[in-house]
């Protein structure tokens, strides 16, 4: 993916998240305004085989994973167009045949899944992997200890990947987490692992690629830390926490304009070509949220379908 | 060989034998578990499937039941057919998160996009290992939707409940009792799958109808024993299978005798009993009923101190007598 295509994938999920707050109707909702580097970055190296499975942020690795932004809409107000059919949410968004296994709102609660969807792959696909998303919240789980045991001892094929976004809710990870480097953590398991700027897409990318190809060819778990600003609150239903002045100085981090400031001063992207850039993304974004709204809430009968 | 050819097998060997039968048919079956690999299982239930199907099918793991559990409902839900043995129920616990949160709502949650093929495998029940090897928490699995449960008190119910627990869609919870582990009973020579959802009738009897599972109905037959000698006539239903529940065979038997009496090991409140009982009532009218199981406390490894929580003959006999005396 090269940088102007990487651009794109984070002014789309820019704009989503933008359009879904300005409904009434966008419901609970955690958000990745200024995470988009880690999820865009990671997606650009995974193959159409590989599967993903994230958090409960899940929209930017959804959108970053190339699910159609109409479905993951419809899905997230609840719609049967949605590819659970309105019943997971963002909390549990999963399309599964697009490589998006999916999330699962229980903090480090998808990573032994994704330990298990691993040894899956290692035994029937040999040369796919599987990547997990994950926050600085689930470091402190036992979930991710257990399962870096595991899947070092049978060398899965499993790109772990931590969006350190500094915050569990309220509580900053000084609070929460002893490690100097969340990274650090893989080490006693002899896993290699790498901390890279989460705001720099290009930095995320390339770190990824190589972490992901040594994964793929036999070297077991990787593990890869992404430090990363959240933009936002923790989610819709909490308060932000940080002053004024702290969210300032963060948005000026900002991953999409250090992108586009970078093409630009590079000669890489002209200002109309930026211009044009945002007018499709915006045109693609109405499309889905029109797609979204034309799609039919599921019969109450669906509240029993599919349970056994 | 005739069809009804029947072979005297123990606990562990109808478990052996359902597992080898599943995995010779299904090669996507593979076993987690804590010294199930050469060691062959503490109640050496998976002795020789190691040596059969080898280290990529049978797996030793840490201990560390969430990720057991985890990595057992994440590789059925990618394509594979995982059992997962966790030593004690109690040990259940610390894995409920992949099973109630992720497990037994995979279908529901995407839209039937992932389904969970899973088994996990247990052991309930007191025998003298104290207050945190001896739990029976099966009412707590029972209330969770996408979630069954199969207890069964005989080798060939164990045997025919495992090879059915193997081809559902979705998380299977399969309870053995350590105390049953040293007993045997007789199989069937030909392949032969109980149904889940089936409950049977071990006993026919006219006064009363007990319902229970599991070693239990051991104690409900010794009971029934005891009560015969004195003319009175015990009809005993094993539940085998608690999620879903048979409430046909329950309430045909409890319909016919006019009293119902339940008997688990775990405790009554919110306990299978509760539940049998208040449905059996929704359908039947004049409906005598009573409950036992364990006392309202933790189950001790004194000997004194176990046998005096869980039910016995003494409690189940006296249960019944008061009930036919409340006509």
């Amino acid at each position: 993916m090269d940088r102007i295509e990487l651009l794109r994938a984070m002014l789309l999920i820019r704009a989503f998240e933008a359009a879904l707050m300005r409904r009434s109707d966008h419901g609970f909702q955690l958000l990745s305004e200024g995470q988009e580097a880690v999820a865009v970055g990671l997606c650009s190296v995974l193959g159409e085989r590989d599967q993903l499975l994230t958090s409960g942020r899940s929209i930017a690795p959804a959108l970053a994973r190339g699910l159609e932004p109409g479905a993951v809409m419809a899905e997230l107000l609840g719609k049967t167009a949605g590819p659970c059919r309105g019943k997971g949410g963002r909390g549990h968004l999963a399309q599964r045949s697009a490589g998006f296994f999916g999330a699962h709102a229980v903090v480090a609660g998808n990573l032994s899944i994704a330990a298990g969807v691993a040894l899956a792959a290692q035994l029937q696909e040999p040369g796919t992997i599987v990547a997990c998303l994950f926050g600085d919240g689930a470091c402190g789980a036992g979930a991710l200890h257990e399962t870096l045991n595991i899947a070092a001892l049978w060398k899965l094929p499993l790109l772990l990947v931590c969006d350190n976004n500094g915050y569990s809710v309220s509580t900053p990870r000084s609070e929460a987490l002893a490690p100097k480097s969340l990274s650090d953590l893989a080490g006693p398991f002899g896993i290699p692992a790498r901390t890279v700027d989460g705001m720099d897409v290009a930095a995320v990318r390339d770190a990824a690629r190589e972490l992901a190809e040594r994964s793929r060819t036999g070297a077991g778990p990787v593990f890869l830390e992404c430090l990363s600003e959240r933009f936002a609150s923790h989610s819709t239903a909490v308060r932000e926490t940080r002053s004024a002045a702290e969210m300032q100085a963060i948005r000026k981090r900002c991953p999409i304009s250090r992108l586009a400031d970078n093409l630009e001063a590079e000669g890489g992207l002209s200002a109309s070509a930026r211009k044009q850039l945002e007018e499709e993304v915006r045109r693609a974004i109405a499309a889905a949220v029109r797609f979204a709204e034309a799609a039919p809430y599921p019969d109450p009968s669906e509240a029993v379908s599919d349970v056994v | 060989m005739s069809s009804d050819a029947r072979q005297k097998l123990f606990f562990r060997e109808a478990i052996i034998r359902a597992l080898r039968e599943e995995m010779d048919r299904n090669e996507r079956i593979i076993v987690l578990g804590q010294d199930v690999a050469e060691f062959g299982g503490s109640y050496r239930e998976f002795e020789g499937l190691f040596e059969r199907f080898g280290r990529a099918r049978v797996r030793n793991t840490p201990v560390a039941e969430s990720a057991m559990i985890g990595l057992g409902v994440g590789a059925a839900a990618a394509g594979l057919r995982a059992l997962v043995t966790i030593t004690y129920m109690d040990f259940l616990m610390l894995g409920l998160d992949p099973l109630v949160n992720y497990a037994a709502k995979a279908r529901y949650k995407t839209g039937g996009q992932i389904e969970v093929p899973l088994v996990v495998k247990t052991t309930a029940g007191a025998k003298g290992q104290g207050v945190a090897h001896s739990q029976c928490i099966e009412a707590w699995l029972m209330a969770v939707p996408g979630l069954k449960v199969v207890a069964p008190a005989t080798p060939a119910d164990a045997y025919g409940l495992l090879k059915s627990a193997l081809r559902e869609r979705g998380p299977v919870v399969y309870v053995d009792h350590k105390r049953l582990f040293p007993t045997a009973g007789e199989v069937p020579n030909e392949e032969t799958l109980i149904p889940l959802g089936e409950a049977a009738i071990r006993r026919c009897g006219s006064d009363v109808t007990i319902a229970t599972f599991s070693f239990m109905t051991r104690i409900a037959e010794r009971s029934a024993e005891r009560l015969a000698a004195e003319g009175i006539s015990c009809e005993i239903v094993d539940l085998r299978s608690l999620a879903p529940l048979d409430m046909a065979t329950v309430c045909g038997s409890a319909g016919r005798t006019g009293a119902l009496l339940t008997l688990e090991e775990g405790q009554l409140s919110c306990g299978v009993g509760a539940e049998v009982i208040f449905r059996a009532r929704e359908s039947l009218a004049n409906l005598r009923t009573a409950r036992i199981g364990a006392l309202p406390a933790p189950v001790s490894s004194n000997p004194i101190l176990e046998a005096a929580c869980i039910p016995d003959v003494e409690r189940v006999t006296d249960a019944v007598r008061g009930l036919l005396a409340s006509r």
